[in-house]
């Protein structure tokens, strides 16, 4: 049994924990009591680490310089850093190709989830061992994702054992090797891992659209395809917002798998945004460029997101 | 508009039978109540009918068409569901819009049609409303009027009333009644509830574990239940059951009922079946409006153990252990707890049954 | 209903196939783990699926006690990843799940904290990578770059959000009549809460705790950014694991990916129906 909490809120204001009971002082002093913990971790990770991000952004500070953040004024730089990134064809790049990365993984990872999720509708033998098993992927540490799929992917490995066999001649593609190559190995190994987040949630929406509505819905002549359009893909409205919200969050941030299998190349070709940031962190060292380049994700993510929520709060609305 | 028939239909779930051979014949236009306790194979009946499940035997007709395979969509059945199942996330014009919308209805005949039926169940006010937060009358009557704009050619009710709480019960039988008698479609009924099968329906269906006991108009089968199980079933409180045994007397045919005393001699019509029958062990049976008292040295001499009064009327318990009698009085009724009254029923309200098989002693 | 025949041939057709692709890779990496050197690397005609002659080798040699027909010995083994590993995973699941349970409770019970949830949801959102900078310069300040503790506190905040929203739902769905009852009996709310409230939960606990821990034993760039050598965690060490003479020590990194693999997924397939409300913050529960 499924319980669907979706169809009335999404839960992102908290405007729903207001208990309804009038809590005497006794209970506010224990309240701030036990958020405080909580608090106090926000405020350390959030708003001051924020503030020195945006000092050190506006200076060419490094840690080799020998002198401490705090004195970073000294290598004041009249905004270049921001200046540099708009011209900076790397950092563009390597935005440029996670958006693809995102493009084709999501909507990929949402199809196959939502297929294999009809399948699993109703009642087969197997399928509780099934399920299970389907799930094992995203519960793999992604690192050792990363590196299965490294071995997979070798010129001598499985994938291209499989494909000959398959085409019935040697393959010996060094998948990760070549530059085009290489970026789709990466977007499999992303697939095949987060296809069962999809599956698993879009199941759970799909056991939980009424089933009275959906014989309701044969009764009155609908057909499959029909039933799915007009019963079951509305009441998975929110779901399926919350589904893909989440991998494209996520998928945004790809570097686990991906470093392990190519470590951003061959030269490049796999170079993410977040590959690209702990390059120029790790290996370059302008620690005050990057501070400036984390900025402006961001403050562009913020903006998306406060859109996003407006967006669905409207349509709440409406 | 069509009649239903239920040849030798049966059904199985694994080892356990739900619906033993039932025989039912639905006439056209008729309003059809299946009544009886949960598990006594009402729904599964229905759902047959509705296609949502498959017959393991027999088979079921609509106006002699054979509906075996073929599929729920296609029988042309409107189903009322218990909780209505109205889509929760359309308005109440896109709900009721939506049987001609997936046949393919030109827009402006679905139009005009859902503006006709909304007229008709004066929903008009509500069309743009969400139909997530609506009350359950309007809820019943759009979930009637949903089903009812394809034109179904009979309409199944299941339990529609179950979660209705009880002073809004009678408003709603009166409108599902009504809409009844406007739309002259054949209904089937499921319900365990009496009252709303006896006010309702045309004829009631008996059930009980997976048979069908007795089929009749409400007052046939309150008057002349065919068995025990009927007898207790209908009405509240059920017939009164005293086990007996037959005797002669000089008066004609009378129930020795032991402790009690004998009754009053039998009808003589109900006297010559039961003695062509040649059963001498019997129970009487008598509604409890049918207890009038009699004078003292008459009739059954009873000791009241209990006085319930329910406004108009009082209800006297009389007796304990298997010579339990309720009766029904009006309110001004002069007896008292612990007093031994003597009562008696007129013979032509008296009904006998077989004490072996409880089947009802009756001319045919 | 009786879905025809063809429709139960596709359907197993499509999820054996969907089987084989989640398990091949898996099994491919589990296979590995006990062969031994000679089977490794083959060129694509002679490669081998399943070990023809299995080995623990692999596993002797990142603890240490084999060289596997290697050359060379390992500078250092598993034995402290590995528990490093544990330990940041499970002090992180600690704080988290301490800040998160009490914060979550505030906010169900007394309505204190209202910016918590999307504060937290915030900074779930964030790329690690964009906030690292700080970071890594805070954690040097204190002393905490290169420390199993160092790497708990940043995992422990980190994880924060799902702990708290996971034990926030469960709050929110707990009658309140019980912690009523003591109220009314003179128990203090904190007593409620630690001697009530906590103990009936415990199943909640249990999963969501769990659901943390797999996160946080599941990090790899945080390690990599705030760790160098000591208290370096499995996949940074992992990734390490290669050698100048031989190349990839293919065997070696699959027996150690095995044992990183293993947990989490018995934990995760124990809290499967907890799955969805945690991947989720909540909003959907299953």
């Amino acid at each position: 049994m499924s319980m669907l909490a979706t169809e009335e809120k999404l839960s992102v204001t908290g405007d729903r924990s207001t208990p309804e009971t009038r809590i005497e002082d006794g209970g506010r002093r224990l309240g701030l009591m036990l958020t405080l913990p909580a608090q106090l971790l926000v405020l350390f990770i959030a708003v001051f680490p924020l503030l020195m991000q945006l000092y050190i952004s506006l200076t060419d500070w490094s840690p080799l310089d020998g002198i401490g953040w705090w004195q970073a004024y000294e290598l004041w730089n009249n905004f270049a850093n921001y200046t540099d990134l708009a011209a900076d064809s790397r950092f563009w790049d390597a935005l440029g190709r996670t958006a693809l990365v995102m493009a084709i993984c999501v909507p990929a990872e949402f199809l196959l989830g939502l297929g294999l999720a009809i399948l699993f509708m109703d009642n087969f033998v197997g399928k509780r061992l099934f399920y299970s098993v389907m799930l094992i992927p995203m519960m793999v540490v992604p690192a050792v994702a990363g590196y299965m799929f490294f071995m997979l992917f070798q010129s001598g490995g499985p994938v291209n054992d499989i494909v000959s066999t398959l085409i019935g001649r040697p393959f010996a593609l060094a998948w990760l090797s070549s530059p085009g190559t290489a970026l789709i190995a990466v977007m499999i190994a992303d697939i095949w891992q987060w296809t069962p987040l999809m599956f698993l949630i879009l199941l759970a929406g799909l056991v939980g659209v009424p089933e009275d509505q959906m014989r309701a819905a044969t009764l009155l002549g609908a057909s499959w395809s029909q039933r799915f359009r007009t019963i079951v893909m509305p009441k998975m409205k929110t779901i399926i917002i919350i589904a893909l919200s989440i991998r494209v969050i996520e998928n945004f941030k790809i570097f686990d798998t991906l470093y392990i299998m190519t470590g951003g190349g061959p030269g490049v070709a796999t170079e993410t945004i977040s590959v690209y940031i702990y390059k120029v962190t790790q290996q370059d060292l302008i620690w005050g460029y990057v501070a400036a380049i984390a900025l402006v994700i961001l403050i562009a993510l913020s903006i998306l997101v406060s859109l996003a929520i407006s967006r669905m709060n409207a349509a709440k609305e409406a | 508009m069509t009649a239903i028939h239920l040849e030798n239909l049966v059904k199985r779930f694994g080892a356990f039978t739900a619906l033993k051979t039932m025989d039912l014949e639905i006439r056209d236009g008729e309003f059809m109540a299946l009544l009886g306790p949960s598990g006594c194979g009402k729904s599964t009946t229905m759902n047959m009918i509705a296609g949502m499940e498959q017959p393991s035997g027999g088979r079921i007709t609509f106006d002699g068409r054979d509906m075996n395979g073929v599929a729920m969509g296609r029988r042309g059945v409107g189903f009322v569901f218990q909780n209505y199942a109205i889509f929760t996330h359309m308005n109440v014009y896109d709900n009721l819009a939506y049987g001609l919308k997936v046949r393919g209805t030109s827009a402006s005949e679905t139009d005009r049609r859902v503006k006709a039926m909304a007229d008709f169940l004066q929903l008009t006010p509500m069309l743009d409303k969400p139909s997530a937060k609506l009350s359950v009358n309007i809820l019943q009557r759009l979930a009637i009027g949903r089903s009812a704009i394809v034109e179904p050619a009979i309409f199944l009710l299941d339990e529609p009333l179950s979660n209705v709480d009880a002073a809004f019960r009678a408003v709603m039988r009166t409108e599902l009644k009504h809409l009844q008698r406007q739309f002259r479609q054949t209904m089937v009924y499921v319900t365990h509830d009496q009252l709303e099968a006896m006010t309702m329906a045309d004829r009631i269906a008996v059930m009980d574990h997976g048979v069908l006991q007795q089929v009749g108009t409400p007052l046939e089968v309150y008057n002349d239940p065919v068995n025990l199980f009927v007898a207790d079933f209908i009405g509240s409180p059920g017939m009164n059951l005293l086990k007996g045994t037959l005797a002669d007397s000089d008066r004609g045919l009378v129930i020795d009922l032991g402790a009690l005393g004998v009754t009053a001699p039998l009808d003589p019509a109900l006297s010559a079946v039961a003695r062509t029958n040649g059963v001498r062990e019997v129970v009487y049976g008598f509604r409890p409006e049918r207890v009038v008292l009699a004078t003292a040295g008459q009739g059954l001499a009873m000791p009241v153990t209990f006085i319930e009064r329910i406004g108009a009327r009082t209800v006297v318990h009389f007796g304990d252990g298997e010579q339990r009698v309720k009766a029904v009085f009006d309110n001004d009724i002069a007896v008292q707890t612990g007093e031994t009254v003597h009562v008696a029923v007129e013979p032509r309200f008296a009904r006998m049954f077989d004490a072996a098989t409880g089947v009802a002693i009756r001319e045919v | 209903m009786n879905r025809s025949l063809t429709f139960e041939i596709f359907r197993y057709t499509a999820i054996l196939l969907a089987l084989a692709v989640t398990l091949i890779p898996t099994l491919w990496m589990a296979s590995m783990a006990f062969k031994p050197i000679a089977e490794w690397s083959a060129a694509g005609a002679d490669l081998t699926w399943w070990p023809k002659s299995p080995t623990l080798d692999n596993f002797r040699f990142i603890f240490g006690t084999s060289t596997s027909d290697l050359i060379v010995a390992l500078d250092r083994t598993a034995g402290k990843p590995i528990l490093a590993s544990l330990l940041s995973a499970v002090f992180g699941t600690l704080i988290a799940m301490t800040a998160g349970t009490a914060g979550a409770y505030g906010l169900s019970r007394f309505g204190s904290g209202q910016n918590l949830p999307l504060a937290l949801i915030q900074l779930r959102l964030f790329p690690p990578m964009a906030v690292m900078i700080p970071v890594m310069i805070m954690w040097a300040f204190f002393g905490l770059v290169d420390t199993w503790w160092g790497l708990a506190l940043i995992y422990g905040i980190v994880t924060l959000p799902f702990a708290f929203w996971l034990m926030k739902t469960f709050f929110d769905d707990m009658p309140r009549e019980i912690e009523d009852a003591a109220l009314v009996e003179g128990c203090s709310r904190l007593r409620v809460f630690m001697k009530i409230t906590l103990p009936m939960m415990r199943p909640a606990l249990a999963s969501s705790a769990l659901f943390v821990f797999i996160l946080n034993w599941s990090d790899y760039l945080i390690a990599l950014l705030l760790t160098t050598r000591e208290w370096v965690t499995i996949p940074v060490y992992m990734a390490s694991l290669s050698s100048s003479m031989t190349g990839q020590l293919y065997g070696a990194k699959a027996a150690l990916g095995l044992i990183a693999a293993v947990p989490p997924v018995i934990m995760g397939i124990a809290i499967q129906k907890h799955l969805v409300r945690g991947l989720t913050f909540g909003a959907l529960k299953q």
